[in-house]
């Protein structure tokens, strides 16, 4: 459905929603970050926050079950899942709502992820469209994305200057404008045509491009062996950055975590991991089958942009910008996709 | 919780055979779910086995699937889980979740000679397809076993072997000289050569160390196998067995949940990262 | 003032009469303010070589990167690289030499000085320029930042925009080299510790507390490690392997190998992380605080080091990275050094 809500009336609409936990984009030591908040908290007015609301569906740590040894030194284990709590995440980037879409395609499948549902059939996403540009990487245009595309959203809303206009895409969207139906109007034609247009101007706004992306899959088919890799990575640190701010990267490890050795008793644990870490291939024998960092960064970029599009028919990069404003040396995704696209 | 892919069922090992001892350790596990809870697998398949407290090991269920009441796992000790699991006395109780991965189209291969290759600790992924097919002995052609080892200590399922002579043709190997092996001295892809089988017809299964399968593969090829007629397993660092942690990938292919098993053809299409 | 072409030109030569393998240097970045690592290997490529107020990373991090590919390979180029070098830079150089990690004939030194500035803090400039983007950055001779953006240029006072471990260093010009650029000044500080100061005098439980709320933070994405130059050990406690491991590793010293370190950040886990890394670093640390910069949550890395800096001086006169031939701090024993620490 598709409504205006008046800037005056925004902050009865938030008291209302926050009968549920809100997590939304807060300043933290001069860092925007999506912290639970009260109603109070909540603006409309933030520039990207460094970590994506990833870590909120998919936190860095998620409990799985617990073990322990009964009387007769047998291993007993009872199953951790997230607690039954509903919550919205308020003021979410169409960018970073679109890594949830990826996410769920990941976690879903034939093997469904029961921690991760568990968490993200509870939470409603409500978008911030974005008017100018959250961050000077952003490129989202470039990987079918826009500034106000609602895949993987509830809500969205647009700043409209004196009001919200107001979108719902789901069912869970409609439930949160009908809990305060009274406060919101239909939109009139003129408001109609001026979220159009406003919707197309954002477009323009773009500070980063990467033209062609499509032509970048088939490429990189034929780059596997390529210089590319090891030039494009001499100066990577091997650190984990990149990945762990992206809002589509999932990877992860599973360990156990000890609290007790007699009697055994500890849990066992997902934690996020990386695949520029060189540890995270590496078997057992000392083998590594992505032994330097010019794999690790092939592995990087083809994962986003040929094995992803190849599974699930989407690039694994949402344009958001993040690893490029946050490599502590420069390697810009961008540059590198232009040196693949462009490669004879 | 049985809907949870990531809780393991509860089995208990109910027998160990010590098969190598020394540093290259082999230890035959039999398991049994403690509730009845467990699953049935494809040759090929395999299982995440888990020793709480230490974590979590993929290892190939070594078990024909035609055997409902247990599953087999030969494991190699080589890490923190695999040197815990060797430590297990009869009794103990482990986690299992599974199975994963593809497994070897044996309908497909009916009427066909199978040749199977093995080295080390190889033979397990082996095993099953092996004890599968002769057990339906009657559906397919001929049934051989090229199998080596470093030394004549390191060759696992020793017994077995031995009644396997009565059944089909094995070819020992090991890589070095001993006083009393009367069999083939050299690397299993020698010996392949050596002893020449005949691609008509036939599909050959190999499975142990990389640079062993890669040479084996090499050999085939020259004995006049073709592409397709050639399957092999792959194995990398996993933690999920799903599909989803990231790790275990070559090219867009999860080896946990596409692979382990691969012919040559298809193999030969992926990116060189195993 | 350093001039660039000189620079340039030199690196020319080296590569042109292949004196060095390449050359290690910084080249423009693609944000604005922030240089990028280079690595040249064509003479003809050393016309991208820059020096300005961006060129914060400390380029001797790539030295653990070129030991390990010569060491793959199987006749190794012995010529050395070229690297261009802070005055900071140039003391990791020497705790390299001094833990025999390089040979001094393995880099050819290309020393920067600092002058009268260094290199700014990233985070300092973007709020001056209120989301401008800079287009060149430099400095002028009166110590201000000169900044181009769309709308002109604008100067901003040195001490307003450089990083704190500028404003406290001890040398800003190499102190090893094999050709030196610019203007070898004369430069004291008083200030050397004074950053460390404000976590000193806070109470224990402000202290507690401000390292809490500053480590839960931490997303261990171990970028503060992967910097560091002196950072360089195949076993590190927070990996989960041993990048040690040979053929001939036992599953036995595999399966012993102690977890000191869970991977979940958790405050227990994330405090030890920084603590053993900090400890490690004492009487290592040469006060780059690449660090510190490149941590994505702004933890504040550096004063951990900072502080064990100040003790190393205070408790024992140890000073890093000026002396190759120094015995190192915490394998070092003489008669007179206190034992008041112990309680």
């Amino acid at each position: 459905m598709e409504k205006i809500l008046t800037k005056k009336s925004f902050p009865n609409w938030i008291a209302k929603l926050a009968t549920v936990q809100i997590y939304a984009p807060v300043v933290k030591d001069d860092l925007w970050s999506y912290e639970v908040v009260d109603a109070a908290g909540i603006t409309t007015e933030y520039t990207n926050a460094i970590q994506s609301p990833k870590k909120i569906i998919f936190p860095q740590r998620e409990l799985f079950l617990e073990f322990s040894h009964n009387d007769n030194g047998s291993p007993e284990i009872r199953e951790l899942l997230p607690e039954d709590k509903e919550s919205i995440i308020f003021g979410i980037r169409p960018c970073d709502a679109k890594g949830v879409s990826h996410m769920d395609k990941v976690f879903g499948g034939d093997f469904e992820d029961s921690y991760y549902w568990k968490r993200r059939n509870q939470v409603t996403l409500v978008g911030v469209g974005c008017n100018t540009p959250p961050s000077p990487n952003c490129f989202c245009t470039s990987v079918d994305g826009s500034p106000f595309s609602h895949e993987g959203l509830d809500v969205l809303l647009t700043d409209m200057g004196d009001n919200y206009y107001v979108q719902t895409f789901t069912k869970k969207g409609d439930k949160l404008v009908n809990m305060s139906k009274g406060l919101f109007a239909a939109p009139k034609p003129k408001e109609k045509a001026d979220l159009e247009s406003l919707h197309k101007d954002a477009e323009t706004k773009l500070p980063r491009h990467l033209k062609d992306t499509k032509k970048i899959p088939p490429k990189l088919k034929g780059l596997f062996d390529s210089e590319i890799w090891d030039d494009e990575s001499m100066s990577c640190i091997r650190c984990g950055i990149c990945t762990y701010l992206c809002p589509t990267c999932h990877c992860f490890d599973i360990s156990d975590e000890i609290t007790s050795h007699s009697p055994l008793e500890g849990k066992r644990v997902r934690t996020w991991d990386n695949c520029q870490f060189p540890d995270f291939t590496m078997h057992s024998s000392g083998h590594n089958p992505r032994p330097d960092k010019a794999s690790r960064l092939r592995q990087r970029i083809m994962h986003k942009f040929q094995y992803f599009v190849e599974i699930y028919n989407n690039y694994q990069c949402v344009g958001c910008g993040r690893c490029i404003s946050k490599c502590p040396v420069g390697i810009d995704i961008i540059q590198v996709l232009e040196k693949v696209r462009d490669h004879v | 919780m049985s809907d949870n892919v990531y809780i393991p069922k509860l089995s208990k090992i109910f027998e160990i055979k010590e098969e190598v001892t020394g540093a290259r350790a082999i230890k035959t596990f039999r398991t049994q779910f403690v509730e009845n809870n467990g699953f049935s697998h494809k040759c090929g398949q395999c299982a995440m086995l888990s020793v709480f407290g230490k974590g979590e090991s993929m290892i190939s269920i070594s078990s024909t699937p035609l055997v409902k009441d247990y599953l087999q796992f030969s494991i190699l000790k080589t890490g923190r889980v695999t040197s815990a699991l060797h430590e297990m006395q009869e009794g103990d109780v482990i986690g299992v979740r599974g199975p994963y991965g593809n497994n070897f189209p044996l309908e497909k291969w009916k009427g066909k000679n199978l040749i199977f290759i093995g080295g080390g600790i190889g033979l397990a992924p082996i095993w099953s397809v092996l004890q599968t097919a002769l057990a339906k002995k009657a559906d397919y052609g001929k049934l051989s076993l090229f199998y080596g080892s470093r030394t004549s200590q390191d060759i696992v399922y020793k017994e077995d072997l031995k009644e396997l002579k009565n059944d089909i043709t094995v070819h020992l190997s090991i890589d070095q000289k001993e006083k009393e092996w009367e069999e083939y001295v050299g690397f299993v892809p020698l010996n392949v050569l050596d002893k020449k089988p005949s691609p008509k017809n036939a599909v050959a299964i190999t499975c142990g160390p990389p640079i062993m399968i890669k040479f084996v593969i090499q050999n085939l090829e020259a004995l006049g196998f073709k592409d397709d007629q050639i399957y092999t397993t792959v194995e990398n660092k996993m933690k999920c067995g799903i599909g989803k942690c990231g790790r275990c990938n070559i090219g867009m292919h999860y080896v946990c949940k596409d692979g382990p098993v691969y012919s040559w053809a298809e193999l030969k299409k992926l990116p060189q990262e195993y | 003032m350093v001039n660039l072409d000189d620079l340039k030109k030199e690196a020319l030569n080296l590569l042109k009469d292949e004196k060095v393998k390449y050359i290690i240097g910084y080249t423009e970045g693609s944000n604005g303010t922030s240089a990028a690592p280079a690595f040249i290997k064509n003479p003809e490529d050393t016309d991208k070589l820059v020096w300005n107020p961006g060129c914060f990373h400390n380029l001797t991090r790539f030295l653990r990167d070129e030991k390990k590919r010569k060491a793959r390979e199987k006749h190794p180029d012995e010529r050395p690289v070229g690297i261009v070098v802070k005055g900071c830079d140039s003391r990791a150089i020497n705790v390299l030499l001094q833990e025999k990690y390089i040979k001094r004939d393995d880099v050819f030194i290309l020393g920067v000085s600092c002058e009268s500035t260094g290199v700014i803090d990233e985070k300092k400039v973007a709020k001056k320029l209120k989301g401008k983007k800079a287009q060149k950055i430099e400095w002028d001779t009166n110590r201000n930042l000169v900044v181009t953006t769309e709308d002109g240029t604008t100067k901003i006072p040195a001490d307003e925009v450089l990083a704190e471990r500028c404003v406290e260093c001890p040398v800003h010009s190499p102190v090893v080299y094999d050709i030196f650029f610019g203007d070898k000044i004369k430069r004291t500080t008083d200030a050397q510790f004074k950053s460390v100061e404000k976590i000193e005098n806070l109470s224990q439980k402000e202290k507690w507390d401000f390292w809490k709320k500053q480590f839960d933070k931490c997303i261990r994405c171990y970028a503060c490690r992967s910097v560091c130059p002196m950072c360089y050990c195949d076993e590190c406690v927070v990996d989960t392997i041993s990048f040690a491991v040979t053929a001939d590793t036992t599953a036995e010293e595999k399966a012993q190998r102690i977890k000191w370190i869970e991977k979940s950040p958790t405050p227990s886990e994330t405090f030890i992380y920084h603590i053993i890394r900090a400890i490690h670093l004492a009487g290592r640390c040469i006060d780059c605080g690449e660090c510190e910069r490149v941590c994505p949550l702004d933890i504040p890395i550096r004063f951990l080091n900072k502080k064990l800096e100040k003790e190393a001086k205070s408790l024992f006169d140890y000073e890093v990275g000026f002396d190759p031939d120094q015995l190192s701090l915490v394998s070092s024993f003489k008669d007179e050094d206190p034992e008041d620490f112990i309680r």
